[in-house]
């Protein structure tokens, strides 16, 4: 897996941001396809590079040049790794509207609603904080990194 | 309209998270039995107290848990900081009951714990409640 390097930390925010109001318009009307192309860019940052975010572009020539430059930077693993969180929630999500399973739909789209919402809002990264309890409860988080 | 109830649904489950977690952030728990340490911990072990930090690789907030401590250590007698990265050390996490990073364990030289913060420590009310067994 490629490394990505540290980034500007207001980028991912406004990149959760744009995942809430995604996930908010999908809980509205069940589109599942939007689900399913967000669950494709969940893959795509969590599993090759966090440069194939389109929204960060859009932070990037569009919203940082009219900010204030910072020196602070965030850490590319754990961002990844949230990204990875959002996949497997957004996966559920899809696969649920998508075979008619509705009410699974909507739970999944919800948690994962629930964590973007957290990261825009808050800047608090669920799955990393909880990292420890997801390794010891779903194996598949407990291969190395 | 099922979604919207979602949507109602899912943004008070994030406040209640967000309200929860906030209120927790940076709180101070003192120890009620004692515990036989990991080695990995009790390497980390120096005279005085040492503040140890559990961290992984994806924990974002760690690395400002780490500049507050590092800096009240170095600015305090008596107090050491070490790191200690549990990402691929489930054991200690599990034998110490932890289960989220940072969390910020002191303990004295002897592998006594003094006491826990869980999330980003505050600085003053840290200090203060360590100052009994510093020297």
């Amino acid at each position: 897996m490629p490394k990505d390097s540290p980034v500007d930390p207001r980028g991912p925010r406004f990149s959760a941001w744009m995942t809430t109001a995604i996930l908010a318009i999908v809980l509205l009307t069940g589109w599942w396809r939007l689900l399913a192309a967000q669950t494709v860019l969940f893959a795509m940052c969590a599993f090759i590079s966090l440069k194939l975010n389109p929204w960060g572009h859009v932070y990037r020539y569009a919203i940082q040049p009219r900010l204030t430059p910072t020196s602070e930077r965030e850490e590319a693993a754990p961002l990844r790794f949230a990204q990875g969180v959002g996949f497997v929630f957004a996966l559920i999500g899809t696969l649920g509207y998508a075979t008619g399973l509705t009410t699974l739909g909507m739970v999944a789209t919800g948690m994962a609603l629930v964590a973007a919402l957290l990261n825009a809002a808050l800047g608090l990264c669920l799955g990393c904080e909880m990292y420890l309890v997801l390794r010891r409860y779903v194996p598949a988080f407990a291969r190395p990194q | 309209m099922t979604g919207v109830w979602a949507l109602l649904g899912a943004l008070a489950v994030a406040g209640a998270i967000g309200v929860l977690l906030k209120v927790r952030e940076g709180r101070i728990s003192r120890s009620k039995d004692t515990i036989d340490l990991p080695a990995p911990v009790r390497d980390l072990l120096a005279p005085g107290v040492t503040l140890v930090q559990l961290s992984t690789t994806f924990c974002a907030p760690c690395r400002h848990a780490k500049v507050i401590l590092r800096d009240l250590a170095d600015r305090t007698d008596g107090l050491t900081h070490a790191e200690l990265d549990v990402t691929n050390l489930p054991d200690v996490t599990t034998k110490l009951g932890v289960m989220r990073t940072p969390t910020t364990i002191a303990l004295t030289s002897d592998g006594t714990e003094v006491l826990r913060v869980g999330g980003v420590p505050k600085r003053d009310a840290l200090l203060a409640a360590l100052r009994p067994h510093l020297p």
